[in-house]
This record gives structure tokens, C-alpha cells and sequence, in this order.
């Protein structure tokens, strides 16, 4: 982000369809989080509601603050403690719970903390019934209950058993188990410490060379799972000539992989390999992803004659799609995959899992896999700006171009002949993300760099 | 239902005026008040305490102060604690002597003390005005738990009591602690000490079996069966274990009074000394002093103004008649395991019964009273009755310490706006139990008819 742009917007409270999310101690604080999770106790009703939180220093801190506010208005707190994200997701319809909140910055940096509300249903509160929730929230009118009707807390000691069972029940454990691939995890010092290596090494049989791997929050490479950051899993591929390493986030919700060459292949491939084995391997369908999804997928489905459907950013909105369309597998750009027989969440150990019995299957190496796919380069930008800002000049961009190239489903979509743009703000940070994809780095970093200065010039002219 | 802000804590009926969020802001505001420094943390039983324990907890981390996390833990146990961990204080939580619905933070300051009045005029202005430090990640409180306290808490206690004789005696002694938090520390007190343990309801639990405040009304259970336990002895307790009234071995639930007159008699006898007490405790302690040629110190009802006049006055023992005892050189807190040590050491050293020690306590019957009203309007009754002072005859003293109090040579009538509920309290006292009670019904009638 811009050095100019003040520290009190960069470190504003979000509050949007991905939660509510603030640094602790500037715009988050146990206060904040005590009140949205009354708010969210009225909204679902009184009865048992899951928490589950990532390794961060303050998750402690604001679980006992979320336990508070669910139990004054007569919830009960059911405590998963560490927990992955998509773990929790899965767990909220088989429980009978009214709902789930995970205390996650997801990729944020450490010193971020947030809520993600989840409904009955085991998916995030779409974009409505989230604005239904703020709308409690803002009244502030919660229906507090007497000393008597409060109720206990319980906690789950194996929360991951049902999402674990999930997959192993999902994909080929046996041939994965015969092949022993070897396979080098980076953590990032999150959930996946307490689980990965469990899942890979113990449920899969692979020989498991773990990086980042202590669960402390103290994150020893930055969270989000970009190829720049990846660079010490990268060594550990080569260094113990591994097959694979998967990289998650520290909630465990997106996935990255490094190829056996150590290089890391794209966050935007990893969907792409594994719509490729659920469609060869799992069945046929519709496939559901969002906006600025590599063009690979499309390519991919059209070998198995399966359609793409293409939703706004956002994983409710991709879960609802795939729920509507039926679809087998879905994701987003960002590592996020989804597998509707697993659960319609971004789930890192199902991908994980997925990808093996890819390798197991075949003979090919995952470099190999990678260099089968046509070549498209993704390229990004962002560029800060205050939120007022956006409309002007998402409306500046769309007038320069041909309207039947355009989708407004999510921001501004431009489908070009050999790639597209894609121009929004962000729901979590306080920019215009640039992201646009071609048939080569040059091309699409020229494509990014066209568009930025067209928002920077746009930003001038207005103020 | 009212919430009471007051300098020593915060008062409220859960769910209604006491609420999480304004849990979360005091204790913020005493995080921000100790800049961030350790603080002790307790918990009684009660039903709403579990859920008011993790919101002093956020708040207080969120503020960077490393936390001591005691659990479920006497109020006097935590005041015994804070000079031990280096602590700038702590935070109580307890329903205390108030019925169920009822919870309050008490703040301990780092002496062990309630917080002074002063410094808790601080923390309200701080809680008022919403500015709470707020530290960032790195920097937020740790928390430690800590499971062993009782240990040296009734270490450091028997060296303040003559253990010895109280094992010669072979007590045997019933305990109800209310279920509260003194509950799973009664086996240890017993073992300790040395006497032959009957606990009853003694199952930590948030279900009151009876009324919360220490009195003859609530020893009623007690009472009843003590003889056929061959008890010689019954101590009944509030959900914090800082309130006590007792019952003799012949089943008779006594006066909380008598509680501090009890113990003010022995200690006396032992270490003459000043003793502090309140403007509407009995007069048989100003008469014990007298008999033991002691100076008595008053002030306003309080745990916290007891203890900053014996820090004053360089007191030996301070009390309260709603059945409180402190002993500053042991702890700084009305404390019931203090009591309760202290009647069985009287009852050995002296070898007398509890009937016979009441026995040689100068006789007076007290009659209390409470006329429930809301407590902008009991200030305001107790304001007009000071007015017609020409009402009282015969009167030696008039005094405005703390409500209002007026003396005979042969008794006292006191009324005060309660600090902790919505009444107005009646409290008077005579030689003759004839007079006590015509001159509380008097005071009643007078406050009913300015209200």
C-alpha cells in the first residue's frame, strides 16, 4: 500500500461480507467483538454456536470476548479452540448448532484479527443475511437473558474427525498411501501445524518434510501464500527432492503449491489442477468459479464438455452457485478450492488431498502437469484509494471500453481476446486490486500497468 | 433494577443493568487505571460469574495486563494474594451477599485492600469517559493460571492462629459457604486446623438453597439439625466468604453482630488496641472497647473505609456489624476464614462455647429494618428526616457520618441509604428489645411518610 495513505484507513475497521476485521488494539477490539457476537446470538437464535480461532497471539483474548456476548444473550458457546477454518464451516450443519464464528484474519498480517459469521446451513451469511446481522448489530438491542438462562460452555477436543473422514471417504486413499510421495508442507505457523502434517503423514502415508510448522501465530513468512513468499518451501523441495509442497494460509482455507522443480506454480493453478482430477476422477458437472479465474479453467472444463460459471469474488458466492448449478468442484483464484461432496468451502486439506491422488494416479510430475496446461500469465496491481472513490472510477474505465466486453457481476470485468482485466475494490484492504491475465508476463504486466495509471490518473483529475 | 457505580466496584442485576459491555469498559478502565500491570483475577459460583470471568479477562489482556488467573476463588483469598504475586491489584467477581440475578467487580487495589475511594473515583472517571489503553498484538496481557493458592494462603493464616489448641479441642464445626466460592476449600481449612468437618451446601453451584446474606434467617437450615450432628459449632457464609453469622451448639442462630463482637472480645483481650468500626454497628463494641480500655474509630459503612482508617489509626482489629472482620496484620480484606479460625481459637483458648462467649458480651437487643425504595428517593427521605431532629427526644448525639444516626444513653436508631441494594436500612438498638423495636417501627414510619 501507498506510503501516503494514512495509517487510520489502512488500519480501519472492514466490515463487509467477509466478516468484520480490524488490527487489535487500533479498530479491533474484545469490546467490538463481544457486541457482534451478541448481535449475532440474536440473529441466529439462542442455542449452541460453534467458535473456532487461527494460531494469531489475540485469538485467546477474543474468543473469551465472543464467548461472553454469545452466552448474554442465552447462546451456548461450543469452544473448537485452533481450528481450521473450513473445518468449522463443515462441523455447524452436523451439530445442530445455530451457527459458527471463526476468529480469523485469514491472510491479513499477525497483528489483524476478525469475525467470519457462519449461518445454520455450514456457509458464510451471504451478502443480505450478513447486512441483516449489521442492521442487529447497529440497533443494539439485544435480548439479554437472566443470570439462570445462561448457558455453560463445552468444548470439542477433535474437531477436525467429521472433515477428515470427509475426505479420506472423497478421494483414492490406498493408491496415495502405495505411491509414499514425499511432500513438503509450510504451515505458515497456523492451523495447518496442529494438522497437516496428521493428515498428510499419518492418513495419507506421505513421508512429510514440515516447514513454518509450530503453531505460535508468529508468522515466519508473510500469510499470504504468494509465490515471493514461498521461497524456504521451495528449498525444502529441492533439498529433499520432494514430489510436491503445498503451502497454506494461517486458517487454512487457501492453498499454494510449489512444483518438484521448486518453483511455485500460481495460487491460480492450484484450482485449475484440481478441477482437472475431480472432473477426470470424480465426476462430471458445472464448474463454479470466480471472476478473475485463470482462463486454464475454462479450458480444462471444455475437455470434459463441463460449463463454467463464473460469480462474483467472494466464497458465499461461489458456494451458492455451486449449490444452485449442482456443481462438483468450484473455487476461487486464490487457492481456494471447493469440493461440493467434501463441503462448498475453500478447503486447503481437500485440495491437498486432491492434488496427491492426481499424482498418485498418474506418472506425469507435477512440473510436468503444469507444463501441459496452456500458458496464461496472471499479473496484479493495486492501487489505495478511499472507498467513495471507487464508483467514479470503475464508471471512468467501463466508458472506455466496448459494452459487450464488459461483466459487472464483480466490480468490472473486461474480457479481452487473449485474456481480461479485472478492476474492483477490495472487501478487506482499502485499494483497487488490478488483476489481469494473458498469454505471457510481459503482456499482462503491461495490462496491469495500463489500467493502475488509468485509476491513478482518474484520482488526480478528481481531487 | 439499578446498577451501583461505586469508588470500590460495580454493582448490577445481570443481563438487565449489568451488562458485559459494561463489565468489559470498568474493567478496561481499571486495565488503563494499573497502566497495563499484573492483576489477580477471582470468580465465585455463581451462574452469571463463568460468562463475566471472560469478559474482565478480554478487557484486561486487551489493556496488556498480564493476568493471574485464580478461578473460582474467595474475594479475601485474592486480597491475601496481590502483595505474594507482586500485583498491582485485582479484579472479584461475586454475587457477594446479594441475592441470585446479582453479580458486582470488586477492585483490590496492590495492598490487598479494597481500592482506596480515591483512586476509584479514577477508574469511574476513566469508565465514563470510554479512553482505555489498547494495546496492539505484540503487546497484549498473558495470562497465568494458577491452581495452588490455598496452600500458602492457610500457611501464611496459621501463623496468625493458635492452631494448636484448636486441634486440642477436636471441634466439630458446620460450614455453609452457600455454594459459593469458599466450597472447595473447606476440606483443606478443616484439615489445616484440625477440627471435625459437617460442610453443607457446599456443591459449588449458581443455585442459591437459601438467602445470601449471613443472618439468623438464612442459619435456619443450619440451625436445624446442628444438635442432632453433636455440632459445637456453625459458621454460614456468603458466596465470597467475606460475610459470616454463626449458630451455637445448641441450635440457635445468632445476631451477624455478633460476629465481630465475638471476635473483637477475644482479640481485645490479647492485644488491646484501636478498633474501627461503622457509624450503625452494635454498641456492644464501643462498650468491649471501653471494658478493655480501647480507643473505637468510626466511619461510613465499607470494607474500604475500615481498612483506610485502620491504615489511619494504626488499628488492631476492624469491623462491620453486617458481619465482617478484618485483622490487618494478616489480610486486608474481611476475611472468613479469619473469622472462622478466631471463634475456634476463642472457643479453645477460652474453653467456653460459642453460647458462652455471646454470653459475656455486653447485652443489647438490635432490630433491623429496610423500606425498599429507589435510592434517589431514600437519599432524599433520609435528607428530610435530618431536618426534624426536634422529633427525637431525649437524644445525646446526632450524626450525619453516614445517613443519619441518633443516640440515647440507652440505645441508638440508624437509617442509610444502602450502597449495594434499593432500600433504606433500619437499624436500632436498646438495652430493652421493647424500645429497640418501637423506635425502629417509628423510623420506618417517618421514612414511609416522606417518601
Amino acid at each position: 500500500m501507498s506510503e501516503r495513505t494514512p495509517q487510520s484507513i489502512k488500519e480501519a475497521l472492514k466490515v463487509g461480507v467477509s466478516g468484520v476485521r480490524g488490527v487489535v488494539g487500533v479498530s479491533f477490539t474484545p469490546q467490538l467483538a463481544a457486541t457482534f457476537a451478541q448481535a449475532f446470538g440474536t440473529f441466529v437464535g439462542p442455542g449452541p454456536v460453534l467458535i473456532a480461532r487461527d494460531t494469531r497471539p489475540t485469538g485467546a483474548m477474543i474468543e473469551h470476548a465472543v464467548v461472553a456476548g454469545l452466552q448474554s444473550v442465552g447462546c451456548a458457546p461450543v469452544l473448537t479452540g485452533i481450528c481450521p477454518t473450513p473445518t468449522l464451516l463443515m462441523m455447524v450443519p452436523g451439530t445442530g448448532a445455530r451457527g459458527g464464528i471463526a476468529i480469523t484474519a485469514s491472510h491479513n498480517p499477525a497483528d489483524w484479527n476478525a469475525l467470519k459469521f457462519i449461518g445454520p446451513d455450514g456457509l458464510f451469511l451471504s451478502e443480505s443475511r450478513a447486512q441483516e446481522l449489521f442492521d442487529v448489530y447497529h440497533q443494539q438491542d439485544f435480548p439479554l437473558v437472566p443470570e439462570n438462562e445462561i448457558r455453560r460452555i463445552r468444548t470439542d477436543p477433535y474437531p477436525t474427525e467429521e472433515h477428515f473422514k470427509r475426505i479420506l471417504k472423497f478421494v483414492d486413499v490406498r493408491s496415495i498411501r502405495r505411491r509414499r510421495l514425499k511432500v513438503a508442507i509450510d504451515c505458515c505457523n497456523g492451523v495447518g501445524a496442529l494438522y497437516s502434517p496428521f493428515l498428510l503423514g499419518t492418513l495419507l502415508g506421505c513421508e512429510v518434510y514440515p516447514v513454518f510448522d509450530t503453531p505460535s501465530g508468529q508468522f515466519e513468512r508473510e500469510p499470504e501464500p504468494l509465490p515471493q513468499h514461498l521461497g524456504r518451501l521451495s528449498r525444502t523441495v529441492l533439498e529433499h527432492r520432494c514430489d510436491i509442497g503445498f503451502a497454506q494460509d494461517p486458517d487454512g482455507d487457501r492453498l499454494a503449491i510449489v512444483d518438484d522443480q521448486g518453483q511455485p506454480i500460481g495460487e491460480d493453478l492450484t484450482l485449475a489442477l484440481a478441477v482437472w482430477q475431480v472432473l477426470e476422477a470424480h465426476g462430471r458437472g458445472p464448474v463454479c468459479v470466480n471472476v478473475p479465474t485463470s482462463k486454464a479453467v475454462d479450458l480444462i472444463a471444455a475437455k470434459y464438455q463441463c460449463p463454467v460459471v463464473r460469480t462474483r469474488i467472494g466464497e458465499i458466492n461461489v458456494a451458492e452457485a455451486m449449490l444452485k448449478h449442482g456443481a462438483v468442484v468450484g473455487g476461487e483464484n486464490i487457492g481456494g478450492v471447493m469440493i461440493s461432496r467434501i463441503h462448498p468451502c475453500r478447503d486447503s486439506f481437500a485440495g491437498m488431498a486432491v492434488i496427491l491422488e492426481m499424482l498418485a494416479s498418474r506418472s506425469e510430475r507435477v512440473s510436468d502437469l503444469v507444463g501441459s496446461l496452456p500458458r496464461f500469465v496472471i499479473a496484479r496491481g493495486k492501487v489505495p484509494i478511499r472507498a467513495e472513490q471507487a464508483p467514479p472510477i470503475l464508471r471512468h474505465i467501463r466508458h472506455a471500453h466496448d459494452p459487450a466486453r464488459i461483466n459487472l457481476l464483480d466490480g468490472l470485468f473486461i474480457d479481452l481476446d487473449h485474456g481480461w482485466v479485472h478492476v474492483r475494490r477490495s472487501n478487506t484492504e482499502s485499494v483497487m486490486r488490478v488483476t489481469a491475465e494473458a498469454e505471457g508476463a510481459e503482456q499482462a504486466a503491461a495490462l496491469v500497468e495500463h489500467y493502475t495509471r488509468m485509476i491513478r490518473e482518474q484520482i488526480r483529475v478528481m481531487t | 433494577m439499578s446498577l451501583r457505580l461505586a469508588s470500590f466496584g460495580l454493582r448490577g442485576f445481570v443481563g438487565q443493568s449489568l451488562t458485559i459491555r459494561t463489565v468489559m469498559d470498568f474493567a478496561a478502565a481499571y486495565g488503563t487505571f494499573v497502566d497495563g500491570g499484573k492483576l489477580l483475577l477471582a470468580r465465585d459460583t455463581r451462574y452469571s460469574s463463568p460468562m463475566l470471568h471472560s469478559a474482565v479477562l478480554s478487557a484486561l489482556v486487551s489493556c496488556g495486563c498480564e493476568v493471574v488467573d485464580l478461578g473460582i476463588c474467595p474475594t479475601p483469598m485474592l486480597q491475601f494474594a496481590v502483595k505474594p504475586f507482586r500485583a498491582a491489584g485485582g479484579v472479584s467477581i461475586t454475587g457477594g451477599h446479594n441475592g441470585m440475578g446479582w453479580n458486582s467487580l470488586t477492585l483490590i487495589g496492590p495492598d490487598g485492600a479494597f481500592i482506596a475511594p480515591v483512586g476509584g473515583e479514577t477508574v469511574l472517571d476513566l469508565f465514563h469517559a470510554g479512553d482505555f489503553l489498547r494495546k496492539r498484538s505484540g503487546s497484549i496481557g498473558r495470562v497465568q493460571e494458577v491452581g495452588d493458592l490455598a496452600d500458602a494462603y492457610f500457611t501464611s493464616l496459621a501463623r496468625h492462629i493458635d492452631v494448636e489448641a484448636i486441634r486440642n479441642a477436636a471441634f466439630t464445626v458446620m460450614i455453609d459457604p452457600l455454594v459459593g466460592a469458599g466450597s472447595p476449600y473447606l476440606k483443606t481449612f478443616a484439615h489445616e486446623f484440625g477440627f471435625n468437618l459437617i460442610a453443607v451446601n457446599d456443591q459449588p453451584s449458581g443455585y442459591l438453597p437459601r438467602e445470601a446474606e449471613p443472618r439468623p434467617r438464612s442459619a435456619l437450615q443450619m440451625a436445624s439439625f446442628i444438635r442432632h450432628v453433636k455440632g459445637q459449632v456453625g459458621f454460614v457464609l456468603n458466596s465470597d466468604m467475606s460475610r459470616m453469622s454463626m449458630v451455637t451448639e445448641a441450635g440457635e442462630p445468632t445476631s451477624e453482630e455478633y460476629t465481630f463482637a465475638v471476635i473483637a472480645d477475644y482479640i481485645l483481650r490479647r492485644k488491646p488496641g484501636t478498633v474501627v468500626t461503622n457509624s450503625c454497628t452494635t454498641r456492644c463494641i464501643d462498650d468491649l472497647a471501653a471494658r478493655h480500655h480501647c480507643r473505637v474509630v468510626k466511619t461510613q459503612v465499607g470494607q474500604a473505609y475500615i481498612h483506610a482508617a485502620l491504615e489511619d489509626e494504626g488499628g488492631v482489629i476492624g469491623g462491620e456489624g453486617s458481619g465482617g472482620v478484618m485483622l490487618p496484620a494478616f489480610n486486608r480484606g474481611f476475611d472468613g476464614f479469619l473469622m472462622m479460625a478466631l471463634v475456634l481459637e476463642a472457643m479453645a483458648v477460652r474453653n467456653r462455647p460459642l453460647s458462652g462467649l455471646i454470653h459475656d458480651l455486653p447485652q443489647y437487643h438490635i432490630v433491623k429494618r429496610s423500606v425498599t425504595c429507589g435510592s434517589r428517593r431514600g437519599y432524599g427521605a433520609i435528607e428530610h428526616i435530618r431536618g426534624q431532629r426536634d422529633a427525637f427526644a431525649g437524644a445525646v448525639a446526632f450524626d450525619t457520618t453516614d445517613g443519619f444516626r441518633i443516640d440515647w444513653e440507652d440505645g441508638w436508631l440508624h437509617a442509610r441509604a444502602s450502597d449495594t441494594e434499593q432500600i433504606v436500612r433500619v437499624i436500632s438498638e436498646s438495652v430493652q428489645r421493647e424500645k429497640a423495636e418501637k423506635n425502629a417501627d417509628r423510623m420506618v414510619r417517618m421514612i414511609g411518610a416522606s417518601l
